[in-house]
């Protein structure tokens, strides 16, 4: 292979230092690369971007990444659900991996500077949301209102939870918790996700406002209606969109929908571009 | 563009001449005089050599797997020395191919288009695409040449190819083929004496056999550009998109035959005891596991919109222009190896009857339909 060409499918190794539970069949994944070089490059991603990930003998996929680039530390967070996942959850501290990326467009976090921030999460849909929140804490006096609401099916299925500690406790943020069954340890909100917008006491701002939207489907399509009826603009709601992919640079044509890839073009896209894509997410 | 004449029995030279440069020359060859369309590529040999074929009907398996393999390694994971060791393979042959038609060169620059033209270069396409050499052969013999499902004239990328070939040969019918040049390298073959200056003559039989063949095509329709417009606009009700997905079998073989189709998956597979090798392999957007995450959802359930994906990612201005070339070529292929019949131009033809109901239904109807 002539010099200065760049194999856009070769992964860089690297390795896993700890691993964390979260929740049940969730995991987050502490790891660095092997080259310093490397960490140093990929350190440098947007908050919405992905990485491809691979498990060798099994496979490669892309997983977002929960850190923010103003954190020190790499880590995934990975639900345990097909092989690839399966293959990374069998992995110890100090075993082998490798990773390439960062990929896709990421949020344009410097385009909202001096906006409110909503942030709604359903289950595992924190995880890419979990990079901007960080992001935004650290550039704190950049944002005006920070909100967070986040749903889970019970208590049991609230991750991060150190973090969502510190976000309840830090002025800065008014952060909403709200579980779809309650049990016994838990004395907060009980209802979807959305019914935390008309709790008494809740005010959403919806001037200057950017909502970050991520969670399953059916969640996600409530909530955007409800963000609508309160009079938010398409424009304004923003997610990050989950396809099959195998390449995350454009060429293997899974993640295509519509006119767009979701690994390239996406996959961070505005409410009002989701509805042209014109077909299921 | 250059161009010459050689004569008929001479035509072969060009293999020779490739041969002797070092290129490994793939050819097209027939499996039998009786099996007409049992045609494939394959290397030319000293053994084959004179069974190469000039006119054939295009072989079903397209010549992109010359440049995107069917399988193609990337790399290969040693893990006998207690780390992984990742080495990347790559092959860039000296090859030629000799005989390609007018839609495959097309083809070809769709796949550069796709592959190169775009922020991220794919390394192993550039590696094999670089010292590929094309020598186009026109599809001058309308009984042989062009199949009953060929519509290359309406995608406007036949029966002549007009660039992206190294050479282009053409029968001029009278025991002479005209060869043009389409780059140096094309350029540099004409020092062999077997090439002789044209005249006006022999152009103005070009551009008259061109003409008759063009009238020779049994698959034609004028509604392709429309269809375009149609698909780019979302114009197409549910329900044709649900009458054409009723037709699909799922078979993939559309997107296996087809030289435009671009997907691929990647895995990984054990080869020995110390050694794991990633490898890309053709896949295909009629299949139902194509979009399928893992946990189970599949965005693109319906084999409908299945369907409506591939003619929508081949025909959509977006695309096009995206790529500066249409993925779809004319070849027919898809049509011919479809058991559903819902190829390329029967698309095109149930769109074209679709509409036409739909513009009667909002004329009674009073308004817009879509």
């Amino acid at each position: 292979m002539s010099a200065g060409a760049e194999n856009i499918y070769l992964p860089k190794l690297a390795v896993l230092d700890r691993v964390q539970d979260e929740i049940a069949e969730v995991k987050t994944f502490y790891w660095h690369f092997e080259d310093p070089e490397e960490q140093r490059r990929f350190g440098r991603f947007r908050p919405g971007q992905f990485a491809q990930v691979s498990v060798f003998g099994t496979g490669e996929f892309p997983l977002s990444l929960p850190p923010s680039p103003t954190e020190a530390q790499t880590f995934f967070t990975a639900r345990q659900v097909g092989s690839c996942s399966g293959s990374l959850h069998a992995l110890k501290p100090g075993d082998q991996f490798a990773v390439r990326g960062p990929y896709g467009n990421g949020f344009p976090m410097e385009d909202y500077y001096g906006k409110n921030l909503v942030f709604v999460a359903g289950g595992i849909g924190l995880i890419p949301l979990r990079s901007c929140i960080m992001y935004a804490l650290a550039h704190r006096e950049k944002f005006q209102r920070i909100q967070i609401f986040l749903g889970a099916r019970t208590s049991r299925d609230l991750m991060y939870r150190e973090d969502l500690r510190r976000w309840e406790q830090s002025a800065g943020v008014e952060c909403h918790l709200t579980v779809d069954r309650a049990d016994p340890a838990w004395n907060g909100h009980v209802g979807v996700v959305g019914s935390l917008f008309k709790k008494p006491g809740i005010e959403v701002p919806v001037d200057n406002t950017i909502a970050f939207v991520c969670g399953p489907p059916i969640m996600f399509r409530f909530v955007i209606k409800d963000l609508l009826n309160m009079g938010l603009p398409e424009r304004c709601i923003v997610s990050t969109l989950e396809r099959y992919m195998k390449c995350g640079v454009g060429k293997c044509g899974h993640c295509c929908i519509g006119v767009a890839y979701v690994c390239v073009d996406g996959p961070v896209f505005t409410y009002e571009q989701i509805k042209k894509l014109g077909e299921d997410i | 563009m250059k161009a010459r004449i050689l004569n008929h029995d001479q035509v072969l030279t060009v293999v020779d001449l490739l041969r002797a440069r070092g290129y490994e020359v793939i050819a097209p060859f027939c499996r039998d005089e009786e099996s007409r369309r049992d045609t494939f590529f394959d290397v030319v040999t000293d053994d084959n050599r004179a069974h190469v074929r000039v006119h054939v009907a295009n072989p079903f398996y397209p010549p992109k797997r010359y440049v995107l393999p069917h399988i193609e390694r990337l790399f290969r994971i040693g893990t006998g020395s207690g780390t992984f060791d990742i080495q990347p393979t790559y092959e860039h042959p000296k090859r030629a191919i000799f005989g390609i038609r007018s839609c495959d060169v097309a083809g070809i620059w769709h796949l550069d288009r796709f592959y190169l033209g775009r922020e991220f270069r794919d390394t192993y396409y550039e590696q094999r695409r670089r010292n590929l050499f094309l020598v186009n052969v026109v599809c001058s013999d309308p009984n042989v040449d062009i199949a009953d499902e060929c519509f290359c004239v309406c995608a406007d990328t036949g029966p002549a190819a007009r660039d992206h070939f190294d050479l282009q040969l053409m029968d001029l019918h009278d025991g002479e083929f005209m060869a043009v040049a389409g780059t140096p390298a094309g350029e540099a073959l004409f020092a062999n004496p077997v090439f002789r200056k044209g005249t006006e003559a022999h152009v103005e039989r070009r551009r008259a056999i061109l003409s008759d063949v063009r009238k020779r095509f049994k698959t034609t329709t004028s509604w392709f550009p429309a269809t375009v417009r149609y698909v780019s606009q979302g114009k197409i009700l549910d329900k044709t998109w649900e009458e054409i997905g009723n037709r699909c079998l799922e078979c993939g073989g559309c997107t296996y035959v087809c030289p435009a189709c671009t997907c691929f998956t990647v895995t990984d597979r054990k080869v020995g005891p110390d050694e794991i090798e990633r490898v890309r392999i053709w896949d295909s957007c009629a299949l139902g596991g194509f979009t399928r995450m893992a946990g189970g959802h599949n965005p693109r359930k319906a084999v409908h919109d299945r369907r409506n994906r591939r003619f929508f990612r081949k025909l959509a201005h977006y695309f096009i222009q995206r790529e500066l070339s249409m993925a779809c070529l004319g070849c027919g292929r898809c049509a011919a190896v479809c058991h559903g019949d819902v190829g390329m131009p029967s698309v095109v033809e149930m769109i074209r009857r679709a509409m036409g109901e739909t513009g009667r239904l909002s004329a009674t109807a009073g308004g817009e339909q879509s």
